[in-house]
């Protein structure tokens, strides 16, 4: 393999740990422990012995180095899902990801050893040898290989195409197989989302089992056979029926092997579903464990207000979904009974309120006045942060403007702080200044077109606190003579009133990544998505290449636009920091999103016999995948 | 002895013989008031629905001084107070008709509650007639801060405890009468004039003019409700206040509900038609408005009457119902229903449990109205 001299930091770092995990398999006298529940199915034969079993390079876990303790096997972890399609958290929180985060944020190799990095643009996998699908088919660059070829690249099996991930201005890789371990994707420009992307709470999967799913593709299995397959269940061809078996993150086929943790055994339908420990699991603890500590992950399907009141009564061993800082006091209460702690973590969002003025608003007049940034500004200063602060989270959430968090390296507290002060008086300052200055008889303001300036905030309704949220807000908004007006909507509605330009005002969380790295796509702070609040159109535009929507026509938009093509071609992290840095700042001077608070406290209720739970934490979707960086197969319970 | 005699067998009245005494009058001269005063003496009869039917005027009278009687605005909230649990008053205690305690908040973070102290060292007198808290418009015009009681100076009252964003529950119940008792009376009147009007047109003509109206009920009584409700709701306009998204329920909850009333008024006129003193009113040429308000209806009042008291608590959980799911009534208004919406999770039932007050005032008018209902449809019948 061919490294070139300007390798970039992140690239070093992986090859480092690769190089620390070939060392510590190189000093492979590690003895391999059998778990005990195998033990059995070991012994009669029907499984290989764990030192069989095991990848010849499995991934040693200094469990001890990172401040935990050494635990032992066994277990039930039971936790409450809130519909059967929340069993794919299972493979959220399970984390095997090629590359994953760390618990500094991180990437890091996981199912692969190593990953070299050129240019940002030729990316060469390697992966284990000898490690293997839970059904003890070996895994190779073969399921990279069928992924890429016969279902990224077959025109029935994904009717949309290449994934966006896979094509740098429209050019996909150039994918050679070396060997059995080692696959290369070659891009002609950089793609710096790459490696990011496979480490996502929801990464694309771009590996599949090859030798489970060529039985059920015209390429490789017998047509007479595939034929009578679709025709038992029911489905319109081949494509469907390989797509339906093939879900790799939503689990719901208990057939289908897995590089997770934990593997599903109950099929649809059911209200508990029993995930059980991956006996080809790639992860090691240093005597010779293999991880995950806790054999079964029981979960149950529960109605989502009950989640709190099963908790309480202790009916769950690892639980945060479900559970709102409400809960807390009651869940606080039931500790004894219950038999578990509560602790409570840090929600990872840029902000947990959030007001997205729509700068694409379909009305013209309006669209005038929420592009003018005074007025942003000023609906932000009108925020009393700290009552809000005080009143629904009994202070411990942090007032700030959406902004990264402190644990990001972009964390600045002038960003945190940028009109995120109480201040009506220059709240209407500005206001008056921009030209708002008439009033009516209530004292509303009036637009230059004599209409009230009246601002419907539409919401998903999912969250209690918003509207307690906007109710304060709107007691301020009436001082400086704007009302607001409060509207829950379905949260698909929601979505597409925005998407059309319909909504005003919707309120949401802030960005989902409140914890940017460098090598993190800054997607959530330019015009790329139309489901960015914001600017939905101004998204459309982009995700449909001109399509449809609008061309960003503000300088700021603009700008962030073109910072955001330059992160996408910067080589070193050096360049990445610096475009993060400035769309940042441009975003905390702009006030595209009207932060309420951050840093709120979110209940997580684990069990008090399970350990390595830790007692802070941020809990994120991505990047963290909520218990995934946390490592939940670390997790294990003392007898 | 023999005078005797004759006297067990024959009654003499003692009283002098009067010859200008009318024969033909009644020995029951209160038998033979009109029907409206023997229907109130019926009704006086029955203890509890007279009870209620004055609980429920008071209740009604006071609506409209809300603002003086409740201590509180609606919206008024002190985030020092979140979840305070209601507060101790004294009567005549220190030379001082009421006095509370002043309680004291510390936020435990321990427990994730607010914890409170009550000093019962420094009573505070509750001041009567006092100027206090945000203006209000007495009937829309008189302006005034004036209220029945208030609380005292750089203290608090709240007799019902606090909420989630520390707004006094007790002037909120108060305040949301407003609504959750108005509702049902308006959803009432819509239903009852359609429902009288169909029914009785229906069942009065019959044929083809029944036919219709049948299948019209048939049409909305086989309308799934819940996803009409949310498309009615959803069809508001946004920008509404919600003063007017509540008018627009309780005619839409009035829309819906007639269909029962108009049936049964429609049966009773079928056969109310064939009796002998419409026939003569047809024949006297009275036009068919005429016999159906003034010859039919009045034979149906008791029925009527009954089926609207208790209709109106229906109603107001009607209300309660639609704003529980989010759609009907939303904040800022107040409604008995939108704070119930507030308790209804464990937190509220374990550890705040004043949260669940408003249920009191629901369970209380609920039953009033039944009884006043039970009593009225007593009463309508005074000659059984």
């Amino acid at each position: 393999m061919t490294r070139l001299a300007s390798l970039s930091r992140r690239a070093a770092a992986l090859a480092g740990a690769a190089a620390m995990s070939v060392f510590a398999s190189g000093a492979a006298a590690l003895d391999m422990v059998e778990t005990p529940i195998l033990m059995h199915p070991v012994g009669e034969g029907q499984l290989p012995a764990v030192a069989d079993r095991a990848p010849e390079e499995p991934l040693i876990v200094d469990i001890e180095g990172k401040g935990r303790r050494v635990g032992q096997h066994g277990g039930t972890i039971r936790t409450i899902v809130g519909r059967a399609k929340d069993i794919r958290m299972m493979v959220v929180y399970g984390y095997a990801r090629l590359v994953g985060y760390d618990d500094h944020y991180n990437l890091v190799p996981d199912i692969l050893r190593a990953v070299d990095e050129e240019e940002g643009r030729v990316f060469t996998l390697h992966l284990r040898k000898g490690h293997k699908w839970s059904d003890g088919h070996p895994f190779t660059t073969e399921d990279i290989r069928y992924w890429w070829e016969d279902v990224a690249n077959n025109e029935e099996l994904s009717p949309g195409g290449v994934p966006a991930l896979m094509l740098v201005n429209g050019e996909p890789p150039n994918v050679t197989v070396t060997d059995e371990t080692t696959i290369r994707f070659e891009w002609p420009a950089a793609n710096p989302s790459f490696l990011p992307a496979l480490a996502q709470a929801r990464p694309p999967f771009i590996y599949r089992p090859a030798h489970f799913m060529k039985k059920y593709h015209v390429k490789y299995g017998d047509a007479a056979e595939i034929a009578a397959m679709v025709e038992k269940s029911k489905v319109r061809g081949w494509a469907q029926l390989h797509n339906r078996l093939d879900n790799m993150y939503d689990l719901d086929n208990p057939d289908l092997p897995t590089l997770q943790p934990w593997m599903n055994t109950s099929p649809k339908g059911a209200q508990r579903y029993v995930m059980r420990r991956n006996p080809y699991f790639h992860r090691f603890d240093m005597d010779g464990r293999q991880l995950p500590y806790i054999d079964e992950v029981d979960m149950t399907v529960a109605a989502g207000g009950l989640i709190p009141a099963k908790v309480n009564v202790g009916e769950s061993d690892l639980q945060a979904r479900g559970l709102s800082f409400a809960d807390a006091p009651v869940l606080k209460k039931g500790e004894e009974g219950g038999g578990y702690v509560t602790h409570l973590w840090k929600s990872g969002v840029a902000s947990e309120i959030a007001l997205y003025p729509n700068l694409t608003y379909e009305d013209p007049a309006w669209r005038e006045v929420m592009r003018d940034v005074r007025f942003r500004r000023a609906l932000s200063l009108a925020v009393d942060r700290a009552i809000i602060n005080k009143s629904l989270f009994f202070g411990l959430a942090k007032p700030a403007a959406n902004s990264a968090l402190p644990e990001s390296p972009f964390y600045d507290e002038a960003n945190a702080e940028a009109w995120a002060q109480f201040d009506p008086a220059e709240a209407n300052r500005l206001l008056d200044e921009m030209g708002l200055d008439q009033r009516a008889g209530d004292g509303t303001r009036l637009m230059p077109d004599g209409r009230p300036v009246e601002i419907i905030v539409e919401t998903a309704g999912e969250r209690p606190e918003e509207a307690d949220a906007l109710e304060l807000v709107a007691e301020t908004w009436r001082d400086i003579g704007v009302k607001l007006i409060y509207r829950p909507l379905d949260r698909d509605i929601l979505r597409n009133r925005a998407y059309a330009g319909q909504s005003m005002m919707p309120v949401w969380f802030g960005w989902n990544n409140g914890v940017p790295t460098p090598e993190a796509a800054p997607q959530e702070l330019a015009p790329v998505d139309q489901a960015n609040f914001s600017w939905p159109r101004w998204g459309q535009y982009y995700q449909t290449s001109g399509g449809s929507g609008e061309e960003p026509d503000t300088p700021e938009g603009k700008r962030l636009m073109e910072l955001f093509d330059q992160w996408s071609s910067a080589k070193t992290d050096q360049e990445r920091s610096e475009i993060w840095k400035e769309m940042l700042a441009i975003h905390a001077d702009q006030v595209f999103v009207i932060g309420l608070v951050n840093q709120a406290p979110q209940p997580v209720v684990a069990s008090n016999k399970l350990r390595n739970v830790p007692e802070k934490g941020l809990y994120a979707w991505d990047p963290g995948a909520h218990f995934g960086v946390h490592r939940m197969d670390e997790f294990f319970f003392v007898k | 002895m023999q005078d005797h005699d004759d006297a067990e067998y024959h009654y003499v009245s003692p009283e002098a013989y009067d010859a200008e005494a009318d024969l033909q009058s009644l020995d029951r001269v209160d038998l033979d008031a009109p029907t409206y005063v023997l229907i109130w003496r019926r009704f006086l009869r029955h203890r509890l629905a007279v009870i209620s039917g004055v609980y429920l005027v008071a209740i009604y009278l006071a609506l409209p001084f809300i603002d003086f009687i409740a201590p509180y605005a609606p919206a008024q909230r002190d985030a020092d107070f979140i979840y305070a649990p209601p507060q101790t008053v004294s009567f005549l205690t220190d030379g001082h008709f009421a006095v509370t305690y002043p309680i004291e908040s510390t936020i435990d973070l321990e427990t994730f509650q607010a914890k409170f102290e009550t000093n019962y060292d420094k009573p505070e007198p509750i001041p009567i007639f006092a100027n206090c808290g945000p203006k209000y418009y007495l009937f829309g015009v008189l302006e005034s801060n004036l209220r029945l009681f208030c609380p005292p100076e750089g203290g608090t009252l709240h007799l019902m405890g606090a909420d989630r964003l520390g707004r006094d529950i007790h002037s909120r119940i108060m305040h949301g009468a407003r609504l959750s008792l108005t509702v049902g009376l308006i959803g009432i009147a819509i239903s009852f004039s359609i429902g009288m009007v169909l029914g009785g047109v229906a069942g009065y003509f019959g044929g083809i003019v029944d036919w219709f109206v049948m299948r019209a009920i048939e049409i909305v009584r086989s309308l799934p409700e819940l996803p009409l409700w949310l498309a009615l709701s959803a069809a508001i306009p946004a920008n509404w206040g919600p003063v007017s998204v509540f008018f627009m329920i309780s005619i839409i909850l009035g829309l819906l509900d007639w269909p029962g009333l108009a049936r049964a008024v429609r049966s009773k006129f079928l056969a109310l038609r064939e009796e002998d003193y419409v026939k003569a009113a047809e024949l006297m040429g009275a036009s068919p408005g005429r016999i159906i308000g003034a010859h039919m209806m009045p034979n149906f009042m008791s029925h009527l009457v009954a089926s609207a008291t208790l209709s109106i608590p229906g109603m107001i959980l009607g209300e309660t119902a639609l704003s529980f799911l989010g759609l009907g009534l939303r904040p800022p208004a107040v409604s008995w229903g939108l704070m119930l919406n507030d308790a209804l999770n464990l937190t509220a039932v374990t550890i705040y449990p004043w949260i669940t007050l408003p249920l009191v005032p629901v369970i209380m008018v609920v039953l009033a109205f039944n009884f006043l209902g039970d009593g009225l449809r007593d009463a309508m019948d005074p000659y059984s």
